[in-house]
């Protein structure tokens, strides 16, 4: 995974636009508005989100809509898939080890039981 | 959006009673079974470390340096979490009651997708991971 789509996150700007455009696609004029900075640094951030690959830029009439690529973002999701599965196979150890301490205290209850009547008998 | 590229959060049914999973959580010796080798106490301020073999061709020693962080007996027990690239993370973990058994909740957030050290440490370290499991599988097959 390319590194520059989290250099693309870095900016809280960035951020905000692909916040906007998970409810659809929106001109760019219009999410220019959403901001106080001059349009043109509003272009610029949407153009490193489109290098990213983050987002995608298309006509319709005399607009430019942009959109949301989710499959990139969905790649980004998951950058911490390793440590997940890390963690996934640790809690399998750890229920492993209760179960095996459950069956060790059955099993010496169970001792403890049947010992006295072996005595008896 | 934010949250899940900054952490990882899962949850696991565990069919034995509160304080058993506690003590599988908190006794050294336990711990070391399930997750790895360490020095912890119980004791918030403590510093451990949790040791395991390094992973090849990655920034990961093998070593993740942690401190207690905050201790709820049978309840919470947050630790910070540092090492193969994060500079500080923390893992919670919090056990609720749940029918005859307990449900554990990790937490383990604070990682920063805008850091590429990090980033790419972790990609490094799923294929080492990946690579380790299979030899481990590989291993278990050879056994049959």
């Amino acid at each position: 995974m390319a590194t520059d789509v989290f250099a693309a996150l870095a900016s809280p700007a960035r951020r905000e636009i692909l916040r906007l455009l998970l409810d659809g696609p929106r001109p760019a004029g219009e999410l220019a508005a959403h901001f106080q900075m001059r349009r043109p640094s509003v272009s610029e951030h949407l153009r490193l989100l489109r290098d990213a690959g983050l987002v995608s830029e298309r006509r319709s009439g005399r607009h430019r809509y942009y959109h949301l690529e989710a499959e990139r973002l969905i790649e980004v999701r998951d950058w911490l898939a390793p440590y997940e599965r890390f963690w996934r196979s640790r809690l399998r150890g750890l229920r492993a080890l209760l179960d095996d301490e459950s069956q060790e205290l059955a099993r010496s209850s169970r001792a403890d039981t049947v010992d006295p009547q072996a005595a008896d008998g | 959006m934010a949250e899940p590229l900054t952490a990882i959060r899962l949850d696991e049914f565990l069919p034995h009673p509160p304080e058993r999973v506690w003590r599988a959580l908190t006794d050294p010796d336990r711990l070391a079974r399930w997750l790895m080798p360490n020095d912890f106490r119980l004791e918030v301020g403590h510093r451990f470390t949790f040791r395991t073999a390094p992973v090849p061709g990655s920034d990961f020693d093998g070593v993740v340096a942690c401190e207690v962080l905050a201790v709820e007996p049978q309840r919470l027990l947050r630790i910070s979490w540092a090492g193969g690239g994060l500079l500080r993370t923390t893992v919670t973990w919090r056990l609720v009651a749940e029918g005859r058994g307990t449900r554990l909740f990790l937490d383990h957030e604070g990682f920063d997708p805008t850091d590429p050290a990090q980033v790419n440490a972790l990609r490094v370290l799923g294929g080492g991971w990946r690579t380790h499991l299979m030899r481990r599988l590989e291993a278990v097959l050879a056994e049959d």
